[in-house]
């Protein structure tokens, strides 16, 4: 035994070797490759500082080149701001994002046409927004230049716009100096030409005067630009106005156009709906309703608007 | 025994440093790398207890790894140099020096040092770039870094010892 000891202690350096390279290996087995202890690798808070304090350190060394790439990345940077800018300034022409009368308290939602007519009575035009982004018939539809319409039918994911270009369209309109109302309305034949009628003979009208939305509907906010005054004409009664407009929308390029979603009012056009037609206001007040995502139970709903009917009627 | 204890612990961070901040990024050919670190058990005179010499092998090898991210390459390749260095330095003891001799090139002679440098630089870059490569494919590329490192960084120690000792030596 105690020779065995003996042989330990004299030899003791050869166990310590051998623990220490067990060690080693273990070491380079387990973490090696997976690194999965961070503490023996430079992921070690105090090796990370470390290298922290070094790498603060020797950045200045290579501080002349960084300068010089610095000054080269940023001379292409300066290069494409300058390509960007002119793409923005050719891109504004026919922009949806940049309306310069609508005040930013409107939300609008981008959209691109997918089909559209414009040689047909009643043209429609097909945008690729529907419900799921919040369109919902009766909002207006405006691209960077003017007015383009308003939505008529929508889907999940597609709405369908009635344009300025379709017979039965009708939106109301003012002069922007006189302040002058009247009704915009279109008749078959070109694309880029629309007729205010209802202008009283009195008012001063100029040609190249700028027919905007009077935002007396709840669909357009009031200033939207429409078009331009080519020529004042009598209408066919002689009694009012007709001005020839050049609609600034180019129908036949149009591409981008925007929805004014929050600008409506549901309270509004239901009280507007049931002082024209009292019979129409169960399906107008359920159509709100669901369109408002009212929570009101079934029966309460009914008691509201029969209370509604009374004070109508 | 303290003294010579804070002697080599210095030498040991003096030499880490060295490593982790200047050798760490040298990359000789791509791919030659030299581990300085070694100079740390080189050092180590005569007659040192084998034990405590394996003890500060393995230390200065993890300590390497760490800041390296080799786990286990640098520590397995030093304990292995530190178990062998008293057997490589008896082969080149010269005969009429004392029992604790430090090896440098005035104890040793030029000659013999730097041959018992060689030695222990071609054992740790050997064990450490096999444990790097852990394969036999492109053993080319590995021959080449022990070699190159072994060389290179003989060279380094040998220059530091110049440093050193004919500093010493003006004193």
């Amino acid at each position: 035994m105690r020779a065995l000891i003996d042989l330990i202690i004299k030899n003791q350096h050869w166990f310590v070797f051998l623990l220490l390279e067990t060690i080693s290996l273990a070491f380079l087995f387990s973490y090696n490759g997976y690194q999965k202890s961070v503490y023996f690798t430079t992921a070690n808070d105090v090796v990370g500082l470390t290298y922290d304090v070094i790498s603060g350190i020797t950045s200045h060394l290579h501080l002349e080149e960084e300068n010089r790439e610095l000054e080269a990345t940023n001379e292409n940077l300066r290069k494409q701001l300058h390509a960007i800018q002119q793409q923005m300034i050719a891109m504004q022409q026919d922009s949806t994002k940049r309306l310069p009368a609508l005040s930013p308290q409107y939300d609008v939602v981008s959209a691109q046409v997918v089909n559209m007519t414009i040689h047909r009575p009643n043209n429609l035009i097909t945008i690729n927004k529907g419900e799921a982004d919040g369109i919902h018939p009766e909002m207006g539809v405006v691209c960077s230049r003017g007015v383009v319409g308003i939505v008529y039918m929508t889907s999940r994911h597609y709405s369908i716009v009635m344009p300025i270009l379709n017979t039965n369209s009708k939106i109301s309109c003012r002069l922007h100096n006189s302040e002058h109302f009247g009704s915009l309305v279109w008749q078959r034949g070109d694309a880029d030409i629309a007729y205010v009628t209802n202008i009283p003979r009195h008012a001063p009208v100029k040609v190249k005067e700028i027919v905007e939305t009077n935002g007396f509907s709840d669909i357009f906010p009031a200033g939207l630009p429409i078009g331009i005054v080519q020529k004042i004409e009598d209408s066919s009664d002689g009694m009012a106005y007709m001005l020839r407009v050049k609609l600034f929308a180019n129908f036949s390029t149009l591409r981008e156009v925007s929805v004014i979603t929050n600008y409506s009012s549901p309270e509004r056009r239901v009280l507007e709906m049931m002082s024209e037609n009292p019979e129409k206001q169960d399906s107008v007040l359920n159509s709100q309703e669901k369109r408002s995502d009212s929570i009101h139970v079934s029966t309460t709903g009914t008691n509201e608007k029969s209370v509604k009917n009374d004070t109508v009627r | 025994m303290s003294s010579t204890f804070l002697i080599r612990l210095i030498r040991l961070f003096t030499t880490l440093i060295f490593q982790v901040l200047v050798f760490n990024n040298i990359h000789l050919f791509g791919y030659i790398t030299p581990l300085v670190i070694g100079y740390m058990l080189v050092c180590f005179h005569h007659n040192t207890s084998r034990t405590g010499l394996l003890v500060w092998g393995f230390v200065t090898g993890i300590l390497f790894d760490i800041f390296s991210n080799t786990a286990g390459m640098a520590s397995a390749a030093c304990t292995l140099m530190a178990m062998l260095q008293p057997t490589i330095l008896n082969l080149f003891a010269p005969r009429d020096a004392s029992e604790d001799f430090t090896p440098s090139f005035l104890s040793m002679g030029f000659f013999n040092y730097l041959t018992y440098v060689l030695i222990l630089m071609f054992l740790l870059h050997g064990v450490f770039y096999l444990l790097d490569a852990f394969t036999l494919v492109e053993w080319s590329l590995t021959i080449m870094a022990i070699f190159g490192g072994t060389i290179l960084t003989t060279l380094i120690i040998i220059f530091i010892e110049l440093l050193v000792r004919s500093k010493k030596r003006k004193k």
